[in-house]
């Protein structure tokens, strides 16, 4: 006897009878057919969602919020290549954690990653760690679909591990512990299928991005527009559709005197959402002398954001050369499945 | 109120997980009384509780494969202070029992008895020339809790009743087992301080698969010996008995066993990754993009060809966006290029809940602490876009509930050991 599939059934049942003709459970769990031809860049969606917040809390250093939406399709990334995640019969809601600095609202992008165990009645219903992923309206937070047991109250606990990524300024020190915080959710379809739910049939396929939601308690991913980034300015590229941007940093608080610093930024365009778990290497000449030839590393400063970043033994007038070993890792909602995935090489 | 009723755990469960003597008699009723052979004079077996090799039968390939039932007790000594000569006795009696009513194979009954780093705190020192840490974290991410009784017990046989009958006959449940008297149980010396079953073997995890971890699409292979749905644990990659073999002092022919108790979710593993990613996953991505690995692994042999894995991790990580768990692994090796752990884990539907029991044998402790950080993959999350568990191995799809570490001795002293027996 298969329990789980069997409420499945009684569930779509009940949501039909509810809905008369059944439109509700068809906009929960299907989603339109993709574009054709999609751009290999970023794209209009065909459709998007709207999201319920259950809550935000205080996660040791983090402050962590939890949304959730309908089941999603979305797509993981491995290398260069990605892998369509479709809805299955079974999901119930797609669920978002996003995880900032309480002091200056930055959303940070943990590499060591989120679980989220859902209880129940005293079991686990879920325990899973969702992927770290890029939406156009939400920008980056950590989501998945999940499959729950019906209507009714569940607990959710999230747990955020320590930042491995280097921390810089006033960042140096913090996020190195894990933390926790749990909310309650009592789902129920009628509440879900509630939610905002906007196709876009004449906009789809073109050149362009929803704009990030303005999310009440959540603050949004979006880092400095180039001009706005501390430092030198070494200018900006464009590689599959992302956007690089280098600064140079001289003088910064975490910096010994004779070093400069090396940031690169590489964000979404037109909402400048940053895309992180990327592999970097650079060069950096300075008077014609290589004074850097290794690895960036990812790393989090309140006034540059996520970024990837090197300490140069020298100061002065750099040439810098940025080469992408890797792209980012994130996985992509729609209209960023075919975009970030190029492993470009710009000089500055 | 919700919606939800009788979780999925009352619905199926072996005997072997049910446990007792009414799951023993459901299980000769239904399938009978398997042909054992019998046991032998005990002073004739191996000198190692571990020396189950001799006694394992090979699969096409050539790999060894463990018995496929398992039963864990996890045992408290009775008795505050030092063991008696009495109590000392009535554990061998017991055991000797077993070993001459089934054969020391695999079709027979094959266990060990083992004792943790609290067993050794009534006397004034940790055991002799073994280095038995308490259980701790292995890596940033895991919170385990520890196991403290004072002894553990391995059964293992390809046959449920066996596993089964031998656990009531230790427990002073039965007189006989396989037509040979009981001389005397573990009755009054041990009581329980917990039980876990698990099973390993094509065809078992696809018969067990309905349990919470997995989901109902029952993805899990008809020949997968394991939920992860590929073969694990090939000869190639496995440490000897004599690599994970105490050399020298009074427990030289002992060793160590690590057992951890990890909750699997299947869910993303087998309904979002494509088989492509779940071999690089498991394997490596050259596995998943050369198509090395066909079925659940069957057309490798004797080892996982990790050789034909970039060796470099952590490069290889950086363009491929993915480690794999085998190439990760493969990193800890001795100077001659063995791998220093002994794997005999089985899965699990204890409590209706996908589990792995990890049970490893080591020459040391610090072996296994060394596979496990290569297995972490830390470096690699730190210097490449792979996350600390997403798309690191098989880290995603596992949670490190309960670690334990303990001493197997050699047979002459698995019976409530002195620390010192010098």
């Amino acid at each position: 006897m298969d329990r789980r599939r069997f409420l499945a059934s009684a569930g779509l049942a009940g949501a039909s009878i509810v809905a008369g003709c059944g439109s509700l459970q068809e906009q929960s769990t299907q989603s339109p057919p993709l574009v054709e031809d999609r751009p290999k860049a970023t794209y209009y969606p065909t459709h998007a969602e709207g999201m319920e917040t259950l809550g935000t809390g205080e996660a040791g250093d983090y402050r962590v919020g939890l949304t959730y939406s309908y089941p999603h399709r979305f797509w993981t990334v491995t290398g260069t290549t990605t892998e369509q995640v479709t809805i299955q019969d079974a999901d119930s809601v797609h669920l978002m954690a996003s995880v900032w600095d309480p002091e200056t609202t930055m959303v940070l992008p943990v590499q060591s990653g989120v679980s989220i165990t859902i209880d129940a009645d005293g079991e686990t219903v879920a325990d899973k760690q969702p992927w770290p992923m890029a939406s156009q309206n939400m920008g980056f937070h950590y989501g998945d679909n999940y499959q729950l047991d019906g209507e009714g109250v569940y607990e959710i606990t999230v747990r955020v591990d320590g930042m491995t990524e280097r921390r810089l300024g006033g960042f140096a020190g913090r996020f190195g512990d894990a933390g926790e915080w749990a909310t309650n959710f009592e789902f129920s379809r009628s509440a879900r299928d509630n939610i905002a739910y906007t196709e876009y049939p004449d906009q789809r396929g073109s050149r362009a991005a929803l704009e990030l939601m303005d999310m009440e308690m959540l603050p949004t991913s979006q880092v400095p527009a180039p001009e706005a980034l501390p430092g030198e300015l070494l200018g900006t590229g464009r590689g599959s559709d992302e956007v690089y941007a280098a600064t140079w940093l001289t003088g910064a608080d975490f910096l010994e005197s004779g070093q400069s610093y090396l940031a690169v930024s590489v964000r979404t365009p037109y909402n400048r959402v940053p895309l992180p778990m990327m592999s970097l290497d650079s060069t950096v000449e300075v008077g014609g002398e290589t004074v850097y030839d290794d690895a960036l590393s990812a790393a989090v400063h309140p006034d540059i954001g996520y970024h990837y970043g090197a300490v140069v033994e020298a100061t002065g007038d750099p040439a810098v050369t940025v080469e992408t070993v890797g792209p980012s890792q994130v996985s992509r909602h729609e209209g960023y499945e075919t975009a970030f995935l190029g492993t470009p090489t710009l000089n500055f | 109120m919700s919606d939800r009723g009788i979780s999925r755990r009352d619905f199926a469960k072996s005997a072997v997980a049910i446990g007792g003597a009414s799951a023993l008699a459901a299980c000769l009723d239904r399938f009978g009384s398997p042909d054992v052979p019998s046991g032998t004079d005990p002073t004739t077996l191996p000198a190692r509780q571990h020396a189950w090799d001799g006694g394992l039968p090979t699969d096409d390939a050539g790999n060894r494969r463990l018995g496929r039932h398992h039963v864990l007790l996890l045992l408290n000594y009775e008795r505050d202070g030092t063991p008696t000569s009495g109590d000392r006795q009535q554990v061998t009696d017991a055991l000797e029992s077993l070993e001459r009513a089934y054969a020391w194979q695999a079709n027979g009954l094959q266990f060990t008895l083992g004792y943790s780093p609290a067993y050794f705190e009534r006397f004034e020192s940790g055991p002799t020339g073994v280095d038995l840490p308490d259980p701790a974290a292995l890596a940033p991410f895991e919170e385990p809790e520890f196991d403290t009784p004072d002894a553990t017990c391995h059964l293992a046989s390809d046959h449920e009743q066996v596993v089964l009958a031998a656990e009531e006959a230790l427990k002073g449940n039965r007189e006989s087992v396989n037509d040979t008297e009981m001389r005397d149980s573990f009755d009054g010396i041990f009581s329980e301080a917990d039980r876990r079953t698990g099973f390993v073997g094509a065809g078992l995890p696809a018969e067990n698969q309905d349990v919470d971890g997995i989901p109902d699409s029952e993805p899990v292979p008809e020949d997968a010996p394991l939920f992860m749905g590929f073969n694990s644990g090939f000869d190639g990659n496995q440490a000897s008995e004599d690599r994970v073999t105490v050399e020298s002092g009074p427990f030289a022919g002992g060793t160590t066993q690590h057992l951890s108790r990890i909750r699997l979710q299947l869910q993303q593993w087998y309904e979002q990754d494509s088989r492509k990613q779940r071999v690089s996953k498991m394997f490596c991505p050259a596995h998943a993009d050369e198509d090395r690995v066909e079925g659940v692994g069957e057309n490798l042999g004797t080892d996982s060809g990790i050789d034909e894995c970039a060796e470099d991790v952590v490069e290889n990580s950086r363009t491929e966006g993915v480690a794999g768990h085998a190439q990760k692994v493969a990193r800890a090796r001795d100077e001659n290029d063995t791998p220093v752990i002994l794997r005999r884990d089985f899965d699990s539907t204890d409590g209706g809940e996908a589990r792995v029991h990890f049970l490893s044998l080591q020459r040391s402790i610090a072996d296994f602490v060394a596979t496990k950080s290569m297995m972490n993959g830390t470096d690699v999350a730190d210097e490449s876009a792979v996350g600390q568990r997403v798309n690191n191995g098989i880290l995603q799809y596992m949670r490190v509930e309960r670690r334990g570490n303990y001493l197997l001795p050699p047979r002459d002293l698995r019976a409530l050991p002195p620390a010192d027996p010098a």
